[in-house]
């Protein structure tokens, strides 16, 4: 049966179960016109759309959770775990007539808050001559004195807006509110578009729709267009709060797509009144990279600690400063916080007309701002009546609506400040058909988020944007695509002339400390979890062999499972438990899943600088350690090893792609001094002890093998397998990538290639220290055993790990060292003293 | 009465410090009864960037940036200045105080402006227990002057002056329940009391000349940084500046260095520096010399 028919007849027959509190009656449905027919979008889909059934849907829906997590795409919610971004399949569809009317509203809006902003933040003309209450700017948190009245003159301070929409009930769009201070979203809509485009191939292909990558290279020729002395090479970054930001995902996915670095606060300074980013060795060095333009992913009060907030730790100290001097750029400008504010809306037709000379084409949603004796008084009785329709918000507050279980109570706190308070109506929006598991389709109320970009000379809005299919009882949030037809298939995408040639000159920027710091542990974490893994499987496959058990394989495993426990310690005797633990238990230190975590965090630190394909390697693991947890039989433990391999070495494989810079030779820096000390901590688990006879053999192999050294060793000792051997393979042998003695000379080059390197830095000649001891060894001493015991072997091994971790800390001290912390002068304990100074 | 005025704020770290950025409310700016002859701010080390602009209420704000390593920081500002005592219009201070609140007379000339001052700022929240104080002074139709002068009294006689009181961050709340402080929070509370009924009135920061008590010599540097508030007049546009803390209107011997909505937009000297320091030192010393007049 088709979806879209079943959905068709439920919405025009009332008594079928489509109910919302609102009432659905009122809703504009976004494909179903009230006579049961397609709407004019859905229908120039309809031979697509209409043999979709259930199934189909179905099947597109477990798709596009699929493509989520291969992806990683999440959404951190404040204060809780990050949450896999959610996708409707079903796009909402609008056609070129309906969306004609909104761009231009959307865009003249744009301009109108742009000139409000510089009106507000300059002359003041709409508070001088009461267009605008005072009060609606001035009372208002996001109104930055800092850069208000000082001459900081920023044309335009907005330069890419996000507007929530809905629709009333006669279906015309009306805005919800304004996002200005750092409009997110812009990176999920690409995401969703990317996922949805490969699930649905046939309709996405049936439909003229306007594809929404052209709008990126928009995005970038403005920003790099901003910068304050419009130099062709301009540098741009984007600032994050950091992985741990709600919308962290969207920051990095921008990010990238755009081709600017993501930072954090940290790896800005200020100097000289300019921007820059911060150097390694800084403040002993002196910065080189400047930063022109800032897309600032930060609110404001957050991004300068000297003059806004001074706890901060998100900001740049002296940002303000910088801003001031038009020493660089910020998107948006520090002060467009303000226009967040529902106070604003009752007074936008006024302001549309004296400041543009034009009526205002994009109605708001009915909202009365409290300062108003008559708006107050109008709303009031509605208030007292509790009436569901009407939801208050404080003019800067979060969004929101204020308890109203005591509506006396509520008039009456309005009435102690009432300029701090707008109340507005609800709108009734319109439906969409959305996906519900297990297998049906409901009608969900939909917003609508748009974009808004000054480009060149005008506002543009992005052609598409990002749906949100609102929680509703227990159903949570979902997003959906927005797709906008053509008027014509020939119609250029986004109305935008062929990838406008951008010539972005500018060199590779210096990788910041803290990134380093990340690709540094990524590189030990990953080679840490595979490692393990392949000594898993070693002794997995070592134990399946035998088919009768005997003394020598329980010895030989016993040997080898203590190897396992050194590295992560032991919690089950019984060794099937214990293999599990050892993979899934991401809680004990030293785990496949525990490094498989801390792996996941430090990526997320630089998600901007990897390709896409690394967050599958986190997707397979997951669906690895999924299926062995329902899995009672013990095979499972090495099949899903094998896939959890499979996946690192194909994270192994994107890294390989990345540019050859500072931060791709600390990643192979981590994975170096890694390597070295699993390869010592093996030996020394399973060396040191002399064994004899079958049970040497079985560890000597199963050594081999968690080394990948089995193929080397039988070239090169053609003969029988000795210790020595082995041995002299793992430790000494410079041509053995799995060697030690090969794992620092790897060390030595990649260091080599950071910026701080001078051949005679700390890590550099402790580096020398071990080299020289390490090739002063034998491996007749090493190998040869007195009472059963290589001390040799021991001390040298215990030795070198002692050294390698020595140099790991050299590392992090001069190479990832932010500098010193950031203190406010009144912070430290400070002692006041008062009077006279001698 | 001419002065020649010293504040000099000393920072001592235990530590290198590389890096400091600051921030300084510390030149007087002229007004119709204050003129300034002359005004210099010297930092110690030499910074490696310095800027002297506006900020959004018309006070100097010098910018600096030292990058020289240290252990002791100096702002030193000296400034050769004359004060009168302000005079209002009688006329003005004789309306009623009901008129002083901007929000509800948007019409009035200045009122736009003034809004800013007459609703809450982080510094001076606007809680119940000041409105409730304050209701007791602002009687219906009471003239603004009267009103105001009545706050000073009630707060100088029911809060104690007492520095071990409170802090920089002490709240108006905290104030209130104490029942003691020192100027800035006097300022706040009585900024609370007006601002929660509507009244603009803004915080100003300065300098105090203090007088040596009877037959003994004035010690140098034994003034201090001071704070007080001046509330809107509607009828002249002007704003009448009074001192909870000494109980008087601010005369000749207040020296006015800059006003905000509260202590937050005029701190003397702020700033962040980049260390691994655990204590520093703070030193402020404020002179103002009576000047022989020429």
């Amino acid at each position: 049966m088709s979806v879209l028919r079943d959905y068709a007849a439920a919405v025009t027959q009332p008594t079928l179960p489509f109910a919302s509190p609102r009432g659905s009656s009122a809703r504009f449905d976004e494909v179903i016109a009230p006579d049961g027919t397609l709407r004019p979008a859905w229908r120039a889909m309809a031979p697509g759309a209409l043999t979709l059934t259930i199934e189909d849907l179905s099947r597109l829906n477990r798709e596009v959770s699929m493509l989520l997590a291969d992806e990683g795409v999440t959404y951190n919610p404040a204060d809780a775990d990050p949450e896999p971004w959610r996708l409707d399949p079903v796009p909402l569809v609008l056609d070129s007539t309906a969306w004609a009317k909104l761009d231009v509203g959307l865009a003249q809006r744009a301009e109108l808050l742009n000139a409000l902003l510089v009106d507000v933040y300059g002359e003041r003309r709409m508070l001088r001559e009461g267009i605008l209450p005072p009060a609606t700017v001035l009372a208002h948190a996001g109104y930055i004195r800092a850069v208000a009245g000082t001459g900081a003159t920023d044309p335009h301070p907005l330069l890419f807006s996000a507007t929530d929409l809905g629709r009333d009930g006669d279906g015309e769009w009306r805005v919800i509110s304004d996002r200005v201070q750092a409009p997110s979203g812009l990176g999920y809509a690409m995401e969703n578009r990317r996922i949805v485009s490969q699930v649905v191939p046939e309709l996405f292909h049936g439909a003229a729709l306007h594809r929404i990558e052209p709008y990126f290279d928009a995005v970038r020729e403005a920003l790099v267009a901003a910068a304050p002395d419009a130099r062709p090479d301009a540098r741009v970054v984007v600032l994050s709060p950091g992985a741990l930001s709600e919308t962290a995902y969207d920051q990095a996915f921008l990010a990238g797509m755009l081709g600017f670095p993501l930072v954090q606060g940290a790896d800005l300074v200020v100097r000289d009144g300019k921007v820059w980013m911060k150097p390694a060795g800084w403040p002993e060095t002196t910065p080189r990279d400047r930063v022109d333009v800032i897309l600032r992913r930060v609110d404001a009060e957050w991004c300068d600690p000297l003059e806004l907030r001074g706890n901060s730790q998100l900001g740049v100290a002296g940002l303000t400063e910088a801003v001031r001097r038009g020493g660089v750029r910020l998107v948006n400008g520090l002060g467009a916080g303000v226009l967040e504010n529902p106070a604003l809306l009752p007074f936008l037709p006024a302001l549309c007309e004296r400041l543009l000379g034009e009526q205002l084409r994009l109605a708001s949603t009915p909202t009365w701002w409290c300062g108003d004796p008559d708006a107050l008084d109008q709303v009031t009785p509605r208030l007292l009546g509790a009436d569901p329709t009407l939801v208050v918000r404080t003019i800067d507050g979060p969004r929101t609506p204020l308890e109203a279980s005591d509506p006396a109570g509520l008039v009456d706190r309005i009435r102690q400040s009432p300029h701090r308070f707008a109340v507005q109506e609800l709108l009734p929006l319109s439906q969409a058909p959305t996906w519900r598991a297990p297998a049906s389709v409901d009608a969900r109320p939909v917003v609508l988020r748009t974009f808004t970009l000054r480009h060149q000379s005008t506002y543009r809005p992005l052609i598409g944007g990002l749906a949100t299919a609102v929680a509703d009882g227990t159903l949570p949030t979902a997003s959906k695509d927005v797709w906008v037809l053509k008027a014509d298939p020939a119609d250029l995408d986004q109305g935008l002339p062929d990838a406008t040639t951008v010539t972005v000159v500018q060199s590779v920027p210096e990788v910041a400390p803290r990134a380093l710091d990340d690709l540094f542990w990524s590189g030990r974490y990953a080679e840490r979890a595979e490692d393990l893994l392949r000594l898993v499987l070693a002794i997995r496959s070592d134990a399946d062999q035998l088919t009768a058990p005997g003394l020598t394989a329980a010895q030989s495993t016993q040997v080898l499972v203590g190897a396992v426990q050194r590295l992560c310690g032991t919690r089950w005797l019984d060794l099937d438990a214990e293999f599990r633990s050892v993979l899934l238990d991401g809680v004990r230190p030293g785990s496949v899943a525990h490094s498989l975590s801390r792996l996941r965090t430090t990526l997320e630190g630089v998600r901007d600088q990897l390709s896409a394909d690394t967050w599958r390697v986190f997707a397979a693991t997951d669906r690895a350690g999924s299926s062995l947890r329902i899995t009672p039989h013990a095979h499972g433990i090495g099949e899903s090893a094998g896939q959890m391999l499979t996946a690192l070495l194909a994270l192994q494989g994107t890294s390989a792609n990345m540019i050859r810079d500072a931060g791709w030779h600390m990643i192979e820096t981590g994975r170096a001094i890694e390597r070295a000390l699993q390869v010592g901590i093996l030996l020394r688990a399973t060396m040191v002890d002399r064994l004899v006879g079958e049970v040497e053999q079985e560890v000597l192999e199963a050594v081999l093998r968690a080394s990948e050294s089995v193929v080397t060793h039988r070239r090169r000792y053609r003969g029988g397998l000795y210790a020595s051997g082995v041995i002299d393979l793992l430790v000494r042998d410079a041509e053995n990538p799995r060697s030690l003695r090969f794992a620092v000379t790897r060390i030595r080059e990649h260091l080599a290639a950071q910026p701080l390197s001078t051949g005679s830095t700390r890590p550099e000649r402790l580096l020398d220290q071990l080299e020289a001891q390490l090739d002063e060894v034998q491996v007749a001493d090493l190998a040869m055993a007195i009472d059963d015991r290589r001390s040799m072997l021991h001390d040298t091994l215990t030795d070198a790990d002692a050294q390698l971790r020595e140099i790991a800390r050299a590392i992090e001290a001069l190479h990832f060292s932010a500098g010193p912390p950031l203190q406010t002068y009144a912070s430290l304990s400070l002692t006041e003293l008062t009077g006279a100074l001698s | 009465m001419k002065y020649l005025v010293s504040h000099r704020t000393v920072y001592e770290y235990s530590e290198d410090v590389r890096n400091s950025l600051g921030l300084a409310h510390v030149a007087p700016r002229p007004v119709a009864w204050q003129q300034i002859a002359s005004h210099d701010v010297t930092i110690d080390p030499e910074p490696n960037d310095v800027s002297h602009e506006r900020d959004a209420f018309g006070n100097v704000v010098t910018y600096f940036h030292v990058t020289a390593p240290h252990q002791r920081l100096v702002v030193d500002a000296r400034t050769d200045v004359t004060v009168d005592s302000p005079r209002y219009d009688d006329a003005a201070l004789a309306l009623p105080w009901e008129l002083s609140r901007p929000l509800h007379t948007p019409d009035t000339p200045g009122a736009w402006s003034a809004a800013e001052f007459a609703v809450a700022s982080p510094k001076a929240e606007h809680v119940a227990e000041a409105h409730t104080y304050a209701a007791a002074t602002l009687t219906p139709g009471r003239s603004i002057g009267e009103a105001a002068t009545d706050l000073m009294h009630r707060i100088k006689a029911d809060f104690d002056y007492d520095k071990t009181a409170t802090t920089v961050t002490s709240s108006v709340a905290e104030v209130l329940r104490t029942r003691a402080g020192v100027c800035q929070d006097f300022a706040h509370l009585a900024l609370a009391c007006l601002r929660s009924h509507g009244v603009a009135a803004r915080y100003v920061s300065g300098y105090l000349a203090t007088q040596p008590p009877p037959g003994r010599e004035r010690i140098v540097g034994a003034d201090a940084s001071h704070a007080w508030l001046a509330v809107w007049l509607p009828g002249s546009d002007e704003w009448l500046a009074i001192d909870p803390t000494n109980d008087q209107w601010a005369n000749d011997r207040y020296v006015t260095v800059a006003w905000g909505r509260d202590y937050g937009d005029v701190s003397p000297v702020k700033g962040i520096i980049f260390t691994t320091a655990k204590r520093s030192t703070l030193r402020v010393s404020v002179d103002v010399a009576p000047a022989p007049a020429s």
